[in-house]
C-alpha cells in the first residue's frame, strides 16, 4: 500500500530534518555536523532496495533543500544517486556481517558529502578543497557512531510499513 | 525471471526518471536565483517544521550542549573552567538555578548591548541551527507576524551575530557573520583602518583591509563601519585580531578576526529595527563589547 510507504517517508523526513536542525546542529564533532537525513536514506536503500532507497533519497533530499534553503536539487540529486547505488550494492553482499551498515553509511556519507560539494562547484560555489574532505571524513564518522543508534529504527519503520508482496504485484 | 528482469528495467527507469526530476530543480532554481517557486515552498515547510523545532530545542537543549562539549576537543579545553564551575552547581542540586542564571546573564548582555548603542530592537530565541557541513545559519522564533524583514541585523550580548536572510511568517534564517557568504563592512580599533570581513565557514573570519600598510595588531578590536548601505549601525563589536600577517601583496592585507559572540552556543538574540537619533558611538568604536 503506498499511502504507509508514504507515511514513513513523511515521518522520517520531517524528524530528521527537526532533529537535525535542533539537536545536531549544536552537537558537532570537531565543528562537523552529521547528515542524518542522508544516513536513514542509506539505511531505506539497504532495508528496502534501491527503487526505495533512490525515492526516498529523493523526498528527503529535495526537503533538506527546500527547508534549508539550499541550492534546491542538489541534495535531492545525491540523495537519488546514493539511496539507489546503496541498495544495488547490499543486493550484492551475500552473508552481511553486523559491521556492514556502519561500513555502507561510512562510505556513501564520505562520497554523498564529496558529490554535494563537487556538484556545487559546478554551480559557482567556493569550498576549499580540504575542508570539503575535512567535512566529509568527519561526517561519515559522525555517521558511523549515529548508525548503530538509527539502523535499527528506521529499519524496524521500514520493515513495519512494507508492503506485502500481493500488494506490489508479485 | 522475465518479470525479475521487468522490475530491474522499471528501478533503472524510475532512477533515471528522478535524476531528471532532480537535475530540473536545479536549473529552474539556478536561473530563478532565490525568487522562484522552490522559495515559497520552503517558506511553508519552515513554518510547519518551526513548532516541531521548538519543542525540540526545549526537551533536548541540554543533552545536545553536553554532546556538543563532548565531541569539540579543542573548545574543550576553553571550556574547562566554565565546566568546573557547572559541575559544582549540579552537585549542589542547583542546575537549574544555574541555567536560569546563564539565561538571565545572557539577558542582560543583550538589553545592555541594546541600551549602550541605543538600539530599537526585538528579541528572539534560536530554535534551531542548519545542519550543513557549509552554511552557518541559524533559525529563530519570529518571522514577518513580528515584523521580522530580510537583511535586518542581528546581535547577541556580546556583539554582531550576522543578519536576517529568509523570513517566513513565525520563523526566520540568520545568515552568521561566520559564513562563507557574509561580508560586513569594519573598522579597526584604534586604528581607524576600514576593510571587509569575511566569514570562511570556520569559527573564525578574514578581515581584508583596504589598506596594506595599516597599522595593527593583535589584540586590537574590530566593529562595524557603518558602509554597507546602512545594513548594519555604526560601532557594533564584531571582534579582536588574533592573527596579524605582514601584506602579501601591495593591494590588500588580510588579517584574522575572532568574533566574540560564541555560534555554538547562542540562545537569544536581538534583530535591530532601528536606531534612534542620539544613538551612534563614538566612530572610534571606543565602548568595549
Amino acid at each position: 500500500m503506498i499511502w504507509k510507504r508514504t507515511v514513513l517517508l513523511f515521518l522520517l523526513t520531517i524528524t530528521g530534518l527537526a532533529f537535525e536542525t535542533s539537536v545536531f546542529g549544536r552537537a558537532t564533532l570537531v565543528g562537523a555536523k552529521p547528515e542524518l537525513l542522508l544516513l536513514m536514506v542509506v539505511v531505506l536503500g539497504m532495508g528496502e532496495g534501491p527503487a526505495f532507497g533512490a525515492t526516498a533519497g529523493f523526498v528527503m533530499g529535495l526537503s533538506t533543500d527546500l527547508v534549508l534553503q539550499l541550492p534546491a536539487g542538489v541534495s535531492a540529486l545525491t540523495f537519488t544517486i546514493i539511496g539507489y547505488v546503496v541498495g544495488r550494492a547490499r543486493a550484492q553482499v551475500q552473508s552481511p556481517g553486523a559491521w556492514l551498515p556502519m561500513v555502507m553509511v561510512s562510505i556513501a556519507t564520505f562520497l554523498g558529502v564529496l558529490f554535494y560539494a563537487a556538484f556545487n562547484r559546478v554551480l559557482g560555489e567556493r569550498f576549499g578543497a580540504l575542508s570539503v574532505v575535512r567535512a566529509a571524513v568527519l561526517a561519515a564518522a559522525y555517521n558511523c557512531l549515529l548508525t548503530p543508534f538509527v539502523f535499527p529504527l528506521v529499519r524496524a519503520l521500514g520493515a513495519r510499513l512494507r508492503p506485502r508482496p500481493s500488494e506490489v504485484g508479485l | 525471471m522475465i518479470r525479475m528482469f521487468d522490475r530491474s528495467k522499471r528501478v533503472r527507469w524510475l532512477l533515471v526518471i528522478l535524476i531528471v526530476a532532480s537535475l530540473a530543480i536545479v536549473t529552474i532554481d539556478y536561473r530563478s536565483k532565490g525568487n522562484g517557486p522552490f522559495e515559497r515552498i520552503g517558506h511553508v515547510a519552515l513554518t510547519i517544521l518551526s513548532p516541531i523545532q521548538h519543542g525540540l530545542v526545549t526537551i533536548f537543549r541540554p543533552v545536545g550542549n553536553f554532546f556538543a562539549g563532548f565531541t569539540e576537543v579543542p573548545s574543550l579545553r576553553a571550556r574547562v573552567s566554565t565546566l568546573q564551575r557547572q559541575v559544582a552547581e549540579l552537585r549542589a542540586g542547583e542546575n537549574t538555578v544555574a541555567e536560569i542564571e546563564r539565561e538571565n546573564e545572557s539577558l542582560r548582555k543583550l538589553l545592555g548591548i541594546r541600551d549602550r548603542y541605543n538600539l530599537n530592537t526585538l528579541a528572539a530565541q534560536v530554535i534551531g541551527v542548519s545542519p550543513s557541513n557549509f552554511e552557518r545559519t541559524v533559525f529563530i522564533d519570529r518571522g514577518s507576524r513580528a515584523g521580522v524583514k530580510k537583511d535586518m541585523p542581528v546581535i547577541a550580548g556580546d556583539g554582531l551575530v550576522g543578519r536576517v536572510i529568509r523570513v517566513g511568517a513565525s520563523t526566520s534564517e540568520i545568515l552568521l557573520l561566520i559564513d562563507r557568504t557574509s561580508a560586513v563592512a569594519s573598522r579597526v580599533v584604534p586604528s581607524g583602518e576600514t576593510g571587509l570581513l569575511e566569514g570562511d565557514g570556520s569559527e573564525n573570519t578574514k578581515l581584508e583591509l583596504f589598506n596594506p600598510d595599516a597599522k595593527l595588531g593583535v589584540g586590537d578590536r574590530v566593529v562595524t563601519s557603518g558602509y554597507d548601505r546602512g545594513l548594519y549601525p555604526p560601532g557594533i563589536p564584531i571582534g579582536t585580531v588574533v592573527s596579524a600577517p605582514p601584506a602579501q601583496s601591495n593591494l590588500s592585507r588580510v588579517v584574522t578576526i575572532q568574533p566574540y559572540v560564541d555560534f555554538s552556543s547562542l540562545d537569544y538574540v536581538l534583530l535591530i529595527i532601528g536606531q534612534t537619533a542620539t544613538s551612534s558611538p563614538s566612530p572610534s568604536g571606543t565602548v568595549a563589547p
